[in-house]
């Protein structure tokens, strides 16, 4: 016990040891170093952010898919039904394609910067959310001018903020 | 540390230098763990897993409580006494 001093034997368990004869009360497991890599990988910020990018596309390309078939007045009369049809749809993947990508920039450049963010801080707060968010905000209103970038940042952060807590709200 | 026995020392003597060492390994394991954990860990205990800064704080947290001791051990066993 005393030889394995490396940190991975706190990943999982504090050993407040419980191990009694009694057969209901099971012994302690520390995690192998299979489960510890495996965990590993989701500390990683290149990892982290490229998921988040791939979710935030899909999350995109459906929002982008839903609102396009929502959004088809452009109905003109020469065409027929299956010409409608076709340019509806092409109508509806491009406007999810630039939605995914969209979402995807978003998802990575959030999740890339919290995650250094906290990283470095050490410590699991909501300031690393209200910093990722102002990036990203900024990033996305760049182009408008300086004052649009200050704007998203704000709205952006205060929006990361409110989604977090309200998918912390039973904690 | 004491990995060379030096001659002379009997069975006795060596045996009860593994045990002082295995204690002290013991509770340098567990008070390792107690500080780190204590610092470290928010006590408000939202999840089960480390997120990545609880993970990153005991990464550090472990590696200058290491140098540490072993600073402090080094200066302690080369010196004699405590420099003061």
């Amino acid at each position: 016990m005393a030889a394995s001093t490396s940190e991975s034997d706190l990943n999982t368990q504090v050993p407040s040891s419980n191990e009694t004869e009694q057969p209901q009360i099971q012994a302690i497991r520390m995690p192998s170093m299979e489960e510890i890599r495996a965990q590993e990988v989701w500390n990683n910020c290149a990892v982290r952010s490229v998921a988040s990018g791939v979710m935030g596309g899909g999350l995109g390309f459906m929002m982008g898919m839903f609102l396009g078939a929502l959004d088809n007045p452009m109905m003109q009369e020469q065409m027929s039904g299956k010409q409608q049809l076709i340019y509806n749809l092409k109508q509806m993947g491009t406007r999810s394609w630039s939605s995914a990508k969209t979402f995807a920039v978003m998802g990575v450049v959030f999740s890339a910067v919290e995650c250094v963010v906290e990283k470095a801080r050490a410590k699991h707060d909501t300031t690393n959310t209200v910093v990722a968010g102002c990036v990203t905000g900024g990033t996305m209103s760049a182009k408008a001018g300086p004052k649009a970038a200050c704007v998203g940042c704000v709205g952006f952060a205060a929006f990361s903020v409110a989604i977090e807590k309200f998918f912390d709200r039973h904690t | 540390m004491a990995a060379n026995i030096p001659a002379g020392i009997d069975k006795e003597q060596a045996f009860g230098m593994a045990e002082t060492e295995m204690e002290y390994r013991v509770e340098l394991f567990n008070r390792l763990a107690q500080t780190c954990f204590n610092k470290c860990v928010d006590k408000r205990y939202k999840e089960a897993e480390l997120n990545m800064g609880e993970n990153s704080c005991i990464d550090r947290c472990v590696s200058k409580y290491w140098q540490v001791n072993s600073m402090i051990g080094q200066m302690l066993s080369a010196g004699g006494r405590p420099p003061m």
